[in-house]
């Protein structure tokens, strides 16, 4: 796999653990779920101490919860700089706090209403870390290129996530990529539209059997998925033959045209992805990440 | 068509016609991801007029005739919230004071058309007010058709009819395939649009979606438009197309919720002229 990643620049990029946030009065807590049912649940942000890459996307008491670890700056346009140049695999380290000195691993990123980025840490870590501590990864793999795959777009994907990923080429040429599901279009929702170069773009599940039929009702937080007919070179949206890659970064969620996000790492819109069903094609095993 | 419009409450609401702005970089990427530089939104557009084509415009989520806007939030949230498409305008400032207008659209701001003798007179900034009523509004024989933002002036006027077997009967201008809907999937039904993805130029040809007008009335089967705007097999939503195309992936022309049910509810004809423009005389042809 003939790549460019002695030439990528590594750049640290900082936000600090998010605290989660709900709006205030007329302190209606509540948001819709698609038949219009009120709900509560903790939503994006902070430590959370029981969910990990690997879990189930599915079943928690939650809305688009995030494993782990999210992070966030105060700054706008310093959040744009974490949340594009944050690639899933690059390595992260606590700066301040009990913590300090741990590490850990950028699994996901999050979309318009709070573009988090998700980072793993051990459970023992996570019991130290405090709302506030500063978080700083080790950013490289924007502008990583396959040298052979030329209309093969790589966004948020580090060297060593493209390695685990990718299994050569086809007899086509076409790059073979380890997946554990694959979404057709119509089951893609919130994200459309909206940058690929950062954000998620959600599988939507309020039609339950349509997702059992597609496959897609097992997703574990962490796993491959292909995104057929999806072209995210620029944004997300539908074009025929598009393949793209993304992994998912956060739970399901209650609310119409969301569920389980995903975090897109490659697209091609001429179908120069070939997604190759892999048992365990899940950051967990991927990248060794441990509970 | 019984209705409850007698228990609705008219009430005035008002904005004031936006200024052109762009982000610093005034670009936006392509399909291809060349950087374009479009007209469209904000302002007052003076020659693209509901009953036009959504496509084939050199502009970008093009916005027929006054885009109104007010700075405050809760302002700008109640524009969104109250204003039904076929609510009257006036405008209350500047040299066109007076003159009266009719609400089209819902996009980022709200879409105000007027006729072309009043086009010098507008200014951007000048103040128009609506005389907002439709919120509420329920058809009695279909208790299971939500209707969002339908003026009951626009109700009346849209051919609807109760078919033999109980559903409400509508003429829709053409049939969307759920599976272009795209930008605006995170957002709730009852604020704006979700965009049509028309990236897919040969697909839009061959299924004839870009014969798409500003102003028509379409459905799409398989979509749940009561709460949000997503996939749900066997729902049905009848929308209205507010803006022009867009060069950007997952966007393209937008449409608008008008009502939301399910196959036991609505049904829907094809009918060229369903078009809001003919529903509310602002054209007499298409």
């Amino acid at each position: 796999m003939r790549h460019n990643a002695d030439k990528l620049v590594h750049v640290s990029v900082m936000g600090r653990i998010a605290s989660p946030s709900l709006p205030g009065l007329p302190a209606e807590p509540y948001r819709l779920d698609a038949d219009g049912k009120p709900f509560l649940y903790p939503s994006h942000g902070s430590i959370v101490y029981n969910v990990t890459v690997g879990d189930s996307a599915y079943g928690w008491l939650a809305d688009t919860i995030h494993p782990s670890v999210s992070i966030h700056s105060a700054d706008t346009a310093a959040n744009q700089g974490l949340n594009v140049l944050a690639c899933v695999g690059n390595r992260a380290k606590v700066m301040t706090g009990a913590a300090t000195g741990e590490t850990g691993t950028v699994t996901g990123k999050s979309g318009r209403f709070s573009e988090h980025v998700i980072v793993h840490f051990t459970r023992a870590a996570r019991e130290k870390m405090a709302i506030g501590d500063k978080v700083q990864i080790r950013a490289a793999g924007v502008g990583l290129e396959l040298a052979d795959h030329p209309t093969v777009k790589l966004k948020a994907c580090s060297p060593e996530l493209l390695a685990k990923l990718t299994d050569g080429t086809d007899d086509e040429g076409r790059l073979r990529v380890r997946v554990s599901a694959t979404a057709p279009s119509h089951l893609l929702g919130a994200g459309s539209g909206l940058v690929s170069d950062g954000g998620s773009l959600h599988i939507q599940t309020v039609d339950r059997e349509a997702l059992v039929d597609a496959g897609l009702d097992r997703l574990r937080l962490g796993d491959v998925v292909a995104m057929q007919d999806y072209d995210s070179r620029y944004s997300h949206g539908y074009y025929r033959g598009a393949v793209g890659i993304g992994i998912v970064g956060q739970g399901d969620s209650p609310r119409p045209g969301y569920g389980p996000g995903l975090t897109l790492v490659m697209t091609s819109h001429d179908g120069g992805i070939t997604p190759v069903q892999t048992p365990d094609a899940n950051l967990a095993s991927l990248l060794d990440l441990h509970a | 068509m019984r209705t409850n419009e007698d228990q609705l409450v008219e009430l005035a609401i008002a904005g004031a016609i936006s200024a052109p702005s762009f982000k610093r970089g005034p670009f936006l990427p392509d399909n291809d991801g060349l950087s374009v530089v479009r007209p469209g939104m904000f302002g007052y557009v003076y020659n693209v007029r509901v009953g036009d084509p959504a496509f084939g415009w050199q502009g970008d989520h093009v916005e027929p005739g006054a885009s109104i806007d007010h700075e405050d939030g809760g302002v700008h949230h109640a524009l969104h919230y109250l204003t039904c498409m076929g609510n009257r305008a006036v405008v209350t400032s500047g040299l066109a004071t007076g003159a009266e207008g009719i609400v089209v659209g819902e996009h980022a701001r709200i879409l105000i058309d007027f006729d072309e003798e009043v086009h010098e007179q507008l200014c951007v900034g000048d103040t128009i007010q609506i005389r907002a009523k439709g919120r509420g509004l329920a058809l009695l024989d279909h208790p299971n058709v939500e209707l969002k933002k339908v003026s009951p002036g626009l109700l009346h006027r849209m051919g609807l009819e109760t078919a033999s077997d109980g559903k409400l009967q509508v003429p829709v201008a053409m049939e969307l395939p759920v599976r272009v809907m795209a930008s605006g999937a995170e957002l709730n039904s009852e604020y704006v649009d979700q965009d049509i993805t028309s990236g897919d130029r040969e697909l839009m040809r061959e299924s004839g979606i870009d014969r798409l007008r500003l102003g028509d009335v379409v459905v799409i089967h398989h979509a749940d438009h009561r709460i949000g705007r997503g996939y749900r097999r066997g729902h049905v939503a009848i929308a209205l197309c507010i803006h022009g195309d867009s060069v950007m992936t997952g966007h393209g022309p937008g449409i608008l919720t008008l009502m939301a049910g399910t196959d036991d509810d609505i049904a829907w004809t094809i009918d060229p002229n369903a078009n809001l423009a003919r529903y509310l005389n602002i054209r007499e042809t298409l």
